[in-house]
């Protein structure tokens, strides 16, 4: 059996023995040995064709010499030239570039490709378990255009910012809606939250999105821009991630398994000097004598980390109802020793169908048990990596892991550790004795009915529930330092349990209007949605009244009825250690309506209009806003005969608003208790408020070439979000503390490019390529001006201010740089003290293009599959730095020592120059917690082999196993370009401040694994 | 879309866009819960805030904010000015209101927390329940405590707004000093008419017992505080309209219900959380003792020396052994670069009188005897006898402080007099005395002499509220403050004439712009600290 491409056909032909028309029979599997049933074959160039059956299997009758085109949809197409008369055996390769060929659109409809009106990019499911992560939304990163991922440096169990198209919003949130199946999910966290300041001390929280099993997911569909969203209306603004899950198959019934381990490594290390050791003894710092070697006291600390993640699936189904059921466990260990993961996700999935094939049924039901121990905090405090990284040079830290000194005189050990500042503790102490945990459990249900009533009108009924319990608790024993604990020294605790649901449920009728035309086609939706969210629960910590925090009144007795409810010697009692009962609720009504228009199948023109009546705009005028999109597509290789090359061109443009709708309890503040007393609220009531709306024009052109192999897409865009709410301190002689107006005009411009070649060379080998470029400006055009406000901060540390100001843009890092005179020299003292100016700009950390090259060979049996991801340009901080050389630790430091001094052109007060330093002087001047950050600003531009996989498929034909798939693979593996101290991808928060800071981050983990598929 | 619709219709699907109309119309017309979901349910609406539950925190700020608010609101100002005060740092920052640069967010608190906190919510949320006609006497109440909270305010800066206080987020516009006072009058007079009807209607009724730090519900106290409020207040007029500050004294001196007599008399707040001096002092360790006060006190033999103040403490700081025991304090202005070049000075005694849990007092019985004493002076109707008043004065605040035993041989002293001042970190820094006023009463000296005396005495009884005596400094001229050792104002304060008022906020001309303006037009000079304010006449006391 031989099989050729259409390349090979001249060569073939010196081969053929047979001109007359036979039986050609033939199986079509995919790449991972399963056959395909309903896979379209045809002889090119005629109208002859057919289907395979549900084995995979046809028959047509052909010749030899012609060239038969496999074709399906989610598989990349297929030319196969008949060499002879033998039974062919044909293998399709997933494809996520003809997966759009059938795009998941808002709400679940599925359209073809060509007749959207805006850009979309798909993933497939296999794209996502390739090389596994914690957190699926991180498998995004590379793939698609415009998409910037931001995990958080807290490593496993960590969230993940996405960005589309950039930051927009100035109070609220800029990540995506994800909508599963058709509706909205909660990407929340636990109440544990983002860090919103330098200090952080919190364990990470979490998000929705990390809960879910990525073997669970089919594809993945971004709608980056208002147009493709904005039929989801509130919460879509920032575009949109749909998720379309497994389902079973009507045919065999098949069993998959796969198991991976993965192993984790710090990526990099902060750079260390070992030439000079402590200042003297019992100083937290090592400006002191020179030392020979000094010992390694990281590895004392960090571990291995590991991820083990173990799935079974099952799918299966007759014409009429089809199941699918799979189990997955997750165990995954941190590099910080104690922080653990562990996941158990059930997922059942079952589709029916009734009366004749008309009545379609789909429920799913989605149990996920999540328990993350032990997150790390990240910040000054509680973060065991400050203690670690500063402690004095030279000196062994190894005694400190015994982390108990002798009882204190509340009879319970206290800390052994030789330094008593708030931003350093034992490592092991804190590990052991600033401890957290969070459980997470959730549910998912999703269930629609849909009846199909003519061939041109269909009604659909849908409803979800997503209800997520989390349990957490943060405890510091008593002997802990503190600024973070209780000053009574007892101990303090925190935690809570919450329970937050949200309901949706939709009605939509889908019409396809018959006309007598055949020229024009309509199609469309009218419905009607409800979006409900609820949350309940409790939390209860030391007290509420800061800075006087209130402990343990027994020593690490951690119980409710423990908690201290007012200090010693107070003059008041102040309430409960009960506080913050959780209880909330909004609702968001909607109907919608979209009609689609085309012209011979190359004109499309497409209409939405959504209204929404929002409950958080209760107390104001009208409690809804509406908002339409309006597109306009072309298909331009059937309106004119274009080169032959040219296999698809389509032009396309775009104008959408879409609204969101504002935070609660603006329009009408309530006074709350607090400590025996009602402080009446000094919020401003809004009773004007708006929602905040995102109008975006969009343009481009998706091409195709040379029978499809080669592919260019192309999108520019620009997004302007107003009316956003912005909080401002209202005059101090109005009565109030803070006030919300509607305002600012934030916008993003940019460019998406996709280009995609897609090479079949033979059977033996196999190369897909795609490179996705995005660039995105942001610009923020206005914050209040018409109330006088410029600029809002986003969060602050002494060193650190990260604001938005009119003019800049979002994210813009201000900090202190050193003063210099009209000739450039630094304005120093005597001594060589730098004299610090104001806050000025300094860095902003988004990229200023983006590039992800993606690839897959295969050859015989063996695969390969590599993503090259870079972001280029942007600027990032390190307070990390700043801080170690301050204490003397950095290699900076030894070297500048080493070499004489810090070697500066410089100007003393006496107007003399000065060239050089005392390295001491220098960098506790230039360092610490009040660094001139302007010193420590990194480029962002990073280049990595993000993601890397080497498969063997054994062969295993005609045995139990349908297939049998072995991988390497490893995710960070080389950075081809990093000048930061420390991986500039990962942040601080996934919140809206903090980004592009380290401030003493986990590192980055570069992971190695292997990974096992089988199928039965 | 209208085409869509007819072709529908046409199709006779009217069945099904019924039926849709129907499921749209069934969820719009539920908005009726949206008022519910969008009300917090953790809190309290105004309309069921119950009254005397929001009191307290009022009357709190009237010593500012809690945290720090106090601090920088009137220590790192009144404080300072008054003599009283010096702190042994210099807060990160080289220029600053220590020597006559004022620091502006210092300056905003001082403006702006009673405003928000106090002033702005009575005016939008208290007075919004109707709470003026329904509980009259607790609006009496409300009343004096705004009297006693927006005389702090117009005292440290001039005109400031007050009438319409509330109307708009984003401007406000300034009343004159002189319609404040006249505003401030008008409500004692309310006040004091609503709780003399109500205390005769109820003998003995303390409805608001539980729900008030400064008096405990004690009506007849408050009624004594809102008359001796209004003598204060008609004292501060003497140079700047003599009639009035006559009508106003004579009114209060004759009024029903009468004065603070009694140290059991005197206004102290039970602050929320920490006393404000015990955490300045005792938690920051940002308050020492001023050298005016110091000298004056050594220099007096004053009993109460020992309770206002700690000695120095050799072990906190760097003085020598022999200061060990004695009263050290700082004078103003002086160059504190670095927190442990002046610890271990005097401080203000967190031990014994400032401790955590102490109320803040705003005014003394032995204040109202020293009004007295000067209304005596001034021969104004009901005064008594200037003499009595004085000694009573000093009699009462002795006994205030547990030192009456000697308070005889005080009062007797003809001869002790301030001492010089010595600075044992900077001889540049040493002074000597500027007053030579002893405490025996003198009933043949001139009456500038026998103001010096009672003002004097006044100063050392009122320690430590720095604001009224900071506004009698400037009134009388007396006691004589040590004048700061570094002006750094760039010309605008005088030295010696000493600083005269707080600059108004950055922030309120960039976002009250026109009416600050307009205000500092009410003020008749430049804004910054040497303008004198309108009751501040640069002329003799009498």
């Amino acid at each position: 059996m031989v099989i050729n491409t259409g390349l090979h056909v001249s060569q073939s032909l010196h081969t053929k023995t047979l001109l007359n028309v036979s039986t050609i029979k033939g199986t079509v599997k995919d790449a991972t040995g399963q056959t395909l049933p309903g896979v379209s074959v045809s002889i090119k160039g005629t109208s002859i064709g057919t289907q395979t059956d549900a084995n995979g299997q046809f028959t047509i009758s052909a010749k030899v010499g012609d060239v038969l085109v496999f074709t399906s949809i989610g598989y990349a197409k297929k030319e196969v030239t008949i060499v002879n008369i033998n039974a062919l055996f044909v293998e399709l390769g997933t494809d996520a570039r003809n997966l759009n060929e059938v795009v998941v659109t808002a709400l679940g409809v599925k359209r073809s490709e060509k007749s959207l009106t805006y850009s979309t990019q798909q993933v497939a499911g296999s794209e996502l378990t390739n090389v596994k992560t914690d957190n699926l939304v991180n498998a995004l990163s590379g793939k698609v255009a415009g998409v910037t991922i931001t995990p958080s440096a807290s490593g496993i169990g960590g969230s993940s910012k996405v960005l589309l198209r950039g930051n927009r919003s100035l109070d609220g949130n800029n990540q995506p809606l994800y909508v599963i199946d058709g509706v909205p999910i909660s990407n929340g966290g636990n109440n544990f939250g983002q860090p919103g300041d330098a200090y952080g001390g919190n364990p990470e929280g979490g998000d929705g999105i990390g809960n879910l099993n990525p073997d669970d997911i089919e594809s993945m569909t971004v709608l980056k821009g208002g147009p493709a969203a904005a039929l989801y209306g509130s919460g879509a603004a920032n575009g949109v991630i749909v998720i379309v899950t497994k389902k079973g198959k009507a045919g065999k019934t098949t069993i998959n398994f796969s198991s991976s381990a993965s192993f984790d490594h710090k990526a990099y290390e902060p750079a260390f000097q070992s030439r000079y050791g402590q200042t003297s003894a019992g100083a937290t710092t090592s400006f002191g004598p020179a030392i020979s070697s000094a010992p390694d006291n990281l590895s004392q600390f960090f571990q291995t980390g590991n991820n083990y993640t173990n799935s079974l699936s099952l799918a299966g189904g007759s014409d009429i109802a089809q199941t699918y059921f799979s189990y997955t466990n997750t165990t995954s260990r941190g590099i910080e020793p104690g922080n653990k993961l562990g996941r158990n996700n059930f997922d059942l999935h079952e589709t029916a169908k009734f009366l004749n094939n008309k009545l379609t049924v789909d429920g799913n039901v989605n149990y996920i048990t999540q328990t993350l121990d032990n997150s790390p905090a990240l910040g000054y405090y509680s973060n065991p990596l400050t203690g670690l990284y500063l402690f004095p040079r030279g000196q062994n830290i190894a005694p400190y892991k015994n982390f108990e000194g002798p009882n204190g005189t509340n009879g319970v050990p206290t800390e052994n550790w030789p330094f008593q500042e708030d931003i350093q503790q034992n490592p092991w102490w804190i590990i052991n004795r600033n401890t957290n945990e969070a459980t997470r459990n959730r549910i998912l249900l999703n269930g629609s009915v849909k009846y199909e009533i003519t061939s041109w009108l269909s009604v659909q009924a849908r409803g979800s529930l997503d209800r997520t319990n989390d349990v957490g608790d943060q405890k510091y024993w008593a002997g802990t330092l503190a600024p973070l604990a209780a000053p009574n020294g007892n101990g303090s605790w925190n935690g809570f349990n919450s329970t937050n649901s949200q309901r949706y449920a939709d009605a939509i009728v889908n019409f396809n209007v018959p006309l007598k035309s055949k020229d024009f086609k309509v199609d469309g939706l009218l419905g009607a949605s409800i979006t409900d969210n609820t949350g309940t629960g409790l939390s209860f910590g030391p007290g509420p009244q800061a800075p006087t925090l209130f402990g343990l009144f027994i020593p690490n007795l951690f119980t409710l009825q423990n908690i201290e409810v007012a200090p010693a010697g107070s003059n008041n009692p102040y309430g409960s250690n009960v506080s913050g009962g959780t209880t909330y609720e909004d609702q968001t009504q909607a109907v919608f309506g979209s009609a689609n228009l085309s012209f011979k199948d190359w004109a499309y023109l497409s209409v939405t209009d959504r209204v929404d009546w929002s409950s958080t705009l209760a107390f104001t005028p009208t409690y809804h806003y509406s908002y339409p999109s309006v597109g306009l597509s072309f298909i331009l290789n059937q309106m004119f005969i274009l080169p032959q090359a040219i296999t698809y061109a389509k032009v396309r443009g775009d104008y959408a608003s879409v609204g969101n709708s504002p935070g609660a309890y603006q329009t009408n503040p309530v006074n709350y208790p607090n400590a025996n007393t009602v402080t009446f609220n000094s919020t401003a009531p809004y009773p004007t408020l708006k929602p905040e709306i995102t109008k975006t024009y969009e343009g481009g052109a998706d091409l195709r070439f040379l029978n499809d192999k080669l592919s260019f897409s192309f999108t520019l865009y620009k997004t302007n979000t107003i009316n956003q709410t912005i909080g401002f301190s209202p005059l101090a002689t109005s009565g109030y503390g803070s006030g919300n107006i509607n305002a600012a005009n934030i916008q993003n411009k940019g460019i998406e490019i996709t280009v995609g070649y897609n090479m079949v060379q033979s059977k033996q080998f196999s190369w897909n390529s795609q490179i996705n470029f995005s660039r995105n400006i942001n610009k923020v055009l206005d914050v209040a001006s018409k109330i006088g406000i410029d600029s809002i901060e986003l969060t602050n540390s002494s060193s650190y201010v990260s604001e938005v100001k009119k003019g800049g843009s979002y994210g813009d890092i201000y900090g202190q740089t050193l003063l210099k005179n009209s000739s450039g020299q630094l304005l120093l003292e005597a001594d060589g003290t730098p004299q610090k100016g104001d806050f000025v700009k300094i860095a902003n950390p988004e990229p200023r293009f983006q590039l992800g090259w993606n690839n897959s060979f295969n050859y015989q049996h063996f695969s390969l599959n590599f993503l090259v991801d870079g972001k280029f340009g942007g600027q990032v901080v390190s307070v990390m730095q700043s801080i170690l050389d301050s204490y003397g630790v950095s290699k900076a430091y030894g070297d500048a020592r080493a070499a004489g001094g810090v070697k500066v052109n410089g100007v003393g007060p006496d107007g003399k120059a000065i060239t050089t330093v005392d390295a001491e002087t220098w960098y506790t001047a230039i360092g610490g917690r009040n660094a001139a950050l302007g010193e420590y600003v990194y480029s962002a531009t990073t280049v990595r082999l993000r993601e890397m996989a080497f498969g063997y498929t054994l062969p295993v034909n005609k045995s139990v196993f349908k297939s049998f798939k072995l991988s390497l693979t490893g995710r960070n593996l080389i950075y081809f370009y990093r000048k930061a101290p420390f991986d500039p991808e990962i942040t601080s928060s996934t919140g809206n401040g903090l980004g592009g800071v380290d401030i003493f981050n986990q590192p980055a983990l570069r992971s190695y694994g292997l990974k096992l598929d089988v199928t039965l | 879309m209208e085409t869509i619709y007819r072709s529908i219709k046409h199709k006779k699907s009217s069945y099904y866009l019924a039926a849709l109309c129907t499921i749209v119309l069934g969820l719009t017309s539920c908005t009726k819960n949206f008022q519910k979901y969008n009300t917090d349910p953790s809190g309290i609406a105004n309309k069921d805030v119950q009254i005397a539950s929001v009191f307290i925190p009022f009357e709190q700020e009237i010593m500012y904010s809690a945290d720090d608010g106090y601090q920088v609101g009137q220590n790192l100002n009144a404080d300072i000015y008054a003599g009283y005060s010096c702190p042994p740092q210099f807060f990160g920052t080289t220029l600053n209101n220590m020597n006559y640069v004022f620091v502006d967010n210092w300056n905003q608190e001082a403006f702006n927390s009673i405003y928000t906190n106090l002033l702005g919510p009575i005016k939008n949320k208290l007075a919004a329940t109707g709470v003026k006609t329904t509980l009259p006497d607790f609006w009496a109440v409300a009343l004096i405590v705004q009297v006693e909270a927006i005389d702090r305010i117009t005292d440290k800066f001039g005109p400031v707004p007050y009438s319409a206080i509330g109307k708009s987020l984003v401007t406000t516009p300034y009343d004159t000093q002189q319609s404040i006072y006249q505003q401030m009058f008008a409500q004692l007079d309310t006040a004091t008419s609503s709780l003399n009807a109500f205390i005769t209607a109820n003998p003995g009724a303390t409805p608001f017992v539980n729900s008030d730090v400064v008096y405990a519900g004690d009506y007849t106290k408050w009624l004594k505080f809102a008359n001796s409020l209004r003598l204060r207040l008609a004292m501060h007029l003497t140079k700047i309209d003599l009639v009035t500050a006559q009508k106003q004294a004579e009114i209060a001196l004759a009024a029903p219900g009468g004065l603070l007599s009694d140290p059991s008399d005197n206004a102290a707040i039970a602050v929320a959380g920490q006393n404000d001096y015990w955490q300045i002092t005792a938690s920051y360790t940002d308050n020492s003792m001023n050298a005016s006060i110091g000298t004056y006190m050594v220099g007096l033999k004053d009993p109460r020396l020992p309770v206002y103040f700690t000695p120095v403490d050799i072990t906190q700081g760097p003085l020598p052994a022999q200061y060990a025991g004695k009263y050290v304090g700082i004078r103003l202005g002086t160059n504190v670069h670095s927190k442990p070049l002046y610890s271990g000075f005097s401080v203000y005694n967190y031990n014994t009188t400032f401790l955590v849990t102490s109320k803040e007092t705003v005014m003394t019985a032995a204040e109202v005897y020293f009004l007295k004493a000067e209304a005596a002076l001034r021969g104004w109707t009901g005064a008594g006898d200037a003499q009595t008043d004085y000694e009573a004065g000093i009699n009462s605040s002795m006994s205030q402080y547990g030192v009456s035993s000697g308070a005889a041989a005080y009062i007797a002293d003809g001869t002790s007099k301030q001492t010089d001042y010595v600075d044992p970190q900077n001889a540049a820094d040493n002074i000597a005395a500027l007053s030579t006023i002893t405490v025996k009463w003198d009933p043949s000296a001139t009456n500038e002499v026998k103001l010096e005396r009672i003002i004097t005495q006044k100063w050392l009884a009122m320690f430590p509220e720095g604001q009224e005596a900071w506004t009698e400094f400037r009134r009388t001229g007396y006691p004589k403050i040590f004048p700061v050792v570094n002006n750094q104002s760039g010309g605008t304060i005088s030295t010696q004439i000493q600083v005269r008022r707080l600059s108004y906020p950055v922030s309120e001309y960039s976002t009250n712009g026109p009416a600050v303006k307009a205000g500092v037009a009410l003020l008749g000079g430049p804004d910054n600290g040497g303008t004198r304010l309108w009751w501040d006449v640069n002329k003799g006391n009498f």
